[in-house]
C-alpha cells in the first residue's frame, strides 16, 4: 500500500453498488439508490469529501444516479474502457493527485484493475463503504468552511476553465478579465483550522511534505523572529476561501536570510497565478526587511513538482551539481534559494499584501 | 550530435510548440522561436501549464523531466528542453 493522507474523492461504480440492480437491464424503471450507500454519500459529503462516477454505462445512468441519489457528482466518467483510465481522467479533472482518490465496486475485477493499475488508490467492496465513515482516511482532523462548499467550489471551477478556454488572451489577461482577487495577510487564531487542513492535504503544492504530523500552528502566530501568513482568493466565479499559506523564520534574520519552513496551497489554486504572487511578495517582504537570501527548504518527489515549477519560475534554486532530479535526492528536503538582488519581481494589481500599496500593515 | 540528432530536436520542439498551444489555447505559440524562455512573459509556464507538459513529455517521450533535473534548468527556454529530452530519448531499435 503506497497511498497516504485523507481521501479527496470516492469513484463509486453505479450498478449493484450507488444502484440496487443494474442500470441497462431494468427496463422502464432504473432501479432506485442503495440507502446504505446514499447515506455515506452524505455523510462524506459534509465533511468535504467529494465525490465521482465510474460506470460502464451509457451517459444516462449516471444522471439517474445522480436524480435517485440526490447526490451532485464532481465528475463522472461513463464508458467501457479500463476503470483506472476513467479515475486517472476524474483525478485530473479534479485537479487532485490519484492517490488522493478512493474507489467503491461491487466487481471483484474491476477492483483488481484499479488495485493493480494504480496502487496509491484506496479500493472498497461496497460493503467496506459502508463502513468507510469511520476510517481515518475518510476523517479529516477538522472540517472548515472551505471544506463544507467544496462540493461547489469544484463547480464554480469548471465554469471558469470553460471560460479561460474560450478566452484567447494570455492567462494574465484572463486573470485580470475574471476579477481574480489575493489577499495576503497575517494568520489569526481563527485561521489555525483551516491551515491545519491545508498542511494536512495539500500535496501537489506542499514544500514539507504531504500530511507531515508537525505542530506547525499550536504555538504563537506571530512571535519574534517567526510570522505565520494566509493567502485568499476570489473572482467572479466564486470564493475560494483561504487557498494557502506559509510560515516565516527570521531567527537568521541577522546573517542575511529569511527562512520559510513550510509554504503550501491548494490545488484549486493552481492556474491562477497565486502561488506566484505568493512566492514574488516574500521576495520584496524579504527584501524591504534586509535579507539578502530567501531560503525554502523543499522536499522534491513526483507528486509536489507543481511547487518546484513555481520555485523555478520564481528564480530559486538547489545550489550544487546540477542534473539529479528527485530521483537522486532522498527524503531530505532540498535547499530552494534566491538571491534577493534588484530587480525584485512585481505583484500582479489585484494583490493586496502586508507592506504594498492596499495592504496592510507589514 | 549526428544530423539525426538534429533533426530529433527539430521534431521534439514542434511538438513542444504544438502541446504548448492547444494546452494554453494560444495558437500563437505554434510560432515561438526556440531561445523563447519558458518562464518568461512569451509562454509564461507556471506550475499547472509546466505540470501538464512534463507529463506529455513523460507520456510521449518516456522521459522524467523532474525527476532527472533538480533545479528544472532545461526548461530554460523551448530549445534547451527539447535538447535535453533528446538526449534522453532512444530511437526505436537502438542501444
Amino acid at each position: 500500500m503506497t497511498r497516504e493522507g485523507p481521501v479527496k474523492c470516492v469513484v463509486w461504480d453505479i450498478d449493484n453498488t450507488l444502484l440496487t440492480g443494474v442500470y441497462l437491464e431494468s427496463g422502464d424503471e432504473p432501479p432506485g439508490a442503495d440507502p446504505v450507500l446514499a447515506a455515506v454519500l452524505a455523510e462524506l459529503g459534509e465533511r468535504g469529501i467529494l465525490h465521482a462516477l465510474a460506470s460502464k454505462n451509457p451517459p444516462e445512468a449516471a444522471a439517474h444516479t445522480a436524480r435517485v441519489t440526490g447526490w451532485r457528482f464532481a465528475a463522472a466518467e461513463c464508458g467501457w474502457g479500463h476503470k483506472s483510465d476513467a479515475l486517472a481522467r476524474i483525478a485530473a479533472t479534479l485537479g487532485m493527485a490519484v492517490d488522493a482518490l478512493a474507489f467503491v465496486d461491487d466487481d471483484p475485477f474491476e477492483r483488481a484493475e484499479v488495485g493493480w493499475a494504480l496502487p496509491g488508490v484506496l479500493v472498497l467492496s461496497p460493503e467496506e463503504a459502508a463502513e468507510a465513515a469511520g476510517w481515518p482516511e475518510f476523517s479529516p482532523p477538522v472540517i472548515t468552511p472551505e471544506a463544507r462548499r467544496r462540493a461547489e467550489m469544484y463547480a464554480e471551477r469548471q465554469r471558469r476553465q470553460a471560460a479561460e478556454r474560450s478566452f484567447g488572451g494570455t492567462r494574465e489577461e484572463f486573470l485580470e478579465s475574471a476579477g481574480t482577487q489575493v489577499r495576503i495577510a497575517a494568520a489569526t487564531t481563527a485561521d489555525v483550522p483551516r491551515l491545519e487542513e491545508l498542511a494536512a492535504r495539500t500535496r501537489q503544492l506542499n514544500s514539507a511534505g504531504a500530511g507531515m504530523a508537525q505542530d506547525w500552528f499550536r504555538g504563537p502566530l506571530t512571535a519574534p523572529g517567526r510570522e505565520v501568513v494566509t493567502v485568499r482568493l476570489r473572482d467572479a466565479f466564486g470564493d475560494d476561501g483561504m487557498v494557502g499559506g506559509c510560515v516565516i523564520d527570521r531567527d537568521q534574520q541577522a546573517a542575511g536570510i529569511w527562512v520559510v519552513p513550510l509554504l503550501m496551497m491548494s490545488c484549486r489554486a493552481m492556474g491562477r497565478g497565486v502561488i506566484d504572487a505568493l512566492l514574488a511578495w516574500l521576495i520584496r517582504q524579504a527584501a524591504r526587511a534586509g535579507a539578502r537570501r530567501l531560503l525554502i527548504p523543499c522536499v522534491t518527489n513526483s507528486r509536489n513538482v507543481p511547487l518546484r515549477l513555481a520555485l523555478a519560475a520564481a528564480g530559486f534554486r538547489v545550489p550544487g551539481p546540477a542534473g539529479t532530479g528527485h530521483g537522486d535526492a532522498g527524503p531530505a528536503p532540498a535547499a530552494y534559494q534566491r538571491d534577493l538582488n534588484p530587480p525584485l519581481p512585481g505583484l500582479p494589481g489585484w494583490v493586496r499584501a502586508p507592506g504594498e500599496p492596499g495592504g496592510d500593515a507589514a | 550530435m549526428t544530423p539525426s540528432g538534429r533533426a530529433d530536436v527539430a521534431a521534439i520542439t514542434d511538438d513542444l510548440r504544438a502541446f504548448l498551444a492547444s494546452a494554453t489555447g494560444r495558437d500563437e505559440l505554434r510560432r515561438i522561436p526556440p531561445g523563447t524562455a519558458l518562464f518568461g512573459p512569451a509562454v509564461g509556464l507556471d506550475s499547472l501549464t509546466g505540470t501538464l507538459l512534463l507529463r506529455e513529455i513523460q507520456r510521449r517521450f518516456g522521459v522524467d523531466v523532474a525527476g532527472e533535473d533538480l533545479n528544472l534548468d532545461s526548461l530554460a527556454t523551448l530549445g534547451t528542453l527539447a535538447t535535453f529530452v533528446a538526449q534522453r530519448t532512444r530511437p526505436e531499435g537502438g542501444p
